[in-house]
């Protein structure tokens, strides 16, 4: 066994489907030192054999990582809340709107652990935070948000997402929560390429709760899935055909709308398309590598948020893979 | 015929969910002009 490297940051994985083990393979070569857990411990195996890592054979020994990444279907409360006590930074990329806001209350527990607690780190919410954070300068004041997401990572990441339809969404109106019911609020939303248009419905996403924290000014915001007629009369009930087992081509979309800074409206379009595992462990391996070697305050964050500004993650992101693109044209108002 | 008029039910139910959903959508207006370019994102 050779010495330990502490300029090396270890960084566990919980999880390793189709997004984690891409984690995996991007925090190696970027010269990390990787352990990771599964439940299924054949696939951990085969996954950490793949980049000379470690795999763990029991939960509590994840408090060895300087970082802990969690990638697992959710819920990530429970194993988050017992990291952040044992005083080991967490990653989530969880994207289930009510394990997203009871991670966020996890952040006096994170603080008096001394650990930071990123929350909501995949590819929306994720990278539409970074996306938002990105385009925000280009205006004087925000008032409104959009966000618009396309594909699935994994086949639990697809079961999510047929299950967010078929919940209730969570948009903010006017200053206040509204809650419409999954499925409604059809609009047609243009995607980078090669993805191009799909209806687009509210849904239960995380990214408005995530944003509204980020950008307390702002005066709407919303956030949509594609999907198909079928999917919306199916979404209250089991998925009747399997996910695909790889997931499918992603992509989303953060639109900006406010006023400049001589006072005309304004609207400015960003967004990204990839498989949309590659799209999601590209930002949450660059997310964790930042917090393992930047200093990070103790506390829930988002990837929205100002306070995770100073670590780059869009530029990390792009190193990892995710082409951002910008919309150049006459952005024409929609039914948001 | 028991059968039949199920199956006349069944097709009238279909029609009916199908013609709610089509109608029901305003849809939106996608974007005229314009096109997605891709952008460096440099540290600042």
């Amino acid at each position: 066994m050779t010495s330990p490297e502490p300029h090396r940051p270890i960084i566990g994985v919980v999880g390793c489907g189709v997004t984690g083990s891409r984690v995996v393979a991007h925090l190696a070569a970027e010269g990390a030192r990787v352990a990771v857990f599964d439940q299924a411990r054949s696939v951990a195996s085969a996954t950490a054999r793949r980049v000379k890592g470690i795999v763990l054979d029991r939960v509590n020994e994840l408090t060895a990582c300087d970082v802990v990444v969690l990638c697992q279907p959710a819920p990530h409360l429970d194993l988050a809340g017992w990291l952040v006590d044992e005083h080991t930074a967490v990653v989530s990329m969880g994207d289930d709107l009510d394990d997203v806001r009871v991670l966020l209350a996890l952040h006096d527990r994170a603080a008096r652990g001394g650990v930071p607690l990123v929350v909501g780190a995949g590819m929306a919410p994720g990278l539409s935070g970074l996306l938002a954070r990105y385009l925000a300068p280009h205006l004087a004041i925000v008032d409104e948000l959009h966000v618009a997401i396309h594909g699935t990572a994994g086949p639990a990441c697809a079961r999510q997402h047929h299950d967010a339809l078929g919940r209730t969404a969570l948009g903010w109106h006017d200053g206040e929560w509204i809650e419409p019911p999954g499925g409604s609020g059809r609009d047609l939303v243009w995607f980078p390429e090669p993805v191009q248009a799909h209806d687009c419905y509210r849904a239960a996403l995380a990214d408005p709760l995530l944003l509204q924290r980020a950008f307390p000014g702002a005066l709407r915001i919303t956030s949509r899935v594609s999907a198909t007629r079928r999917d919306r009369l199916t979404a209250r009930l089991p998925m009747l055909t399997p996910p695909h087992a790889t997931g499918d081509l992603g992509a989303v979309r953060v639109e900006l709308r406010g006023a400049a800074a001589g006072g005309e409206r304004i609207t400015v379009i960003a967004g990204a398309a990839a498989p949309t595992a590659d799209l999601a462990a590209a930002v949450v391996a660059a997310t964790a590598l930042q917090v393992a070697i930047t200093r990070l305050a103790p506390g829930a964050h988002s990837l929205a948020d100002a306070s995770v500004a100073a670590l780059e993650l869009l530029h990390h992101a792009t190193r990892l893979g995710v082409r951002v693109q910008e919309f150049t044209g006459v952005g024409r108002a929609t039914g948001w | 015929m028991k059968m039949l008029r199920r199956a006349l039910v069944a097709l009238s139910l279909a029609g009916a969910i199908a013609a709610t959903l089509r109608v029901k959508g305003k849809g939106g207006v996608p974007p005229q002009e314009g096109g997605w370019r891709e952008v460096s994102v440099p540290p600042t």
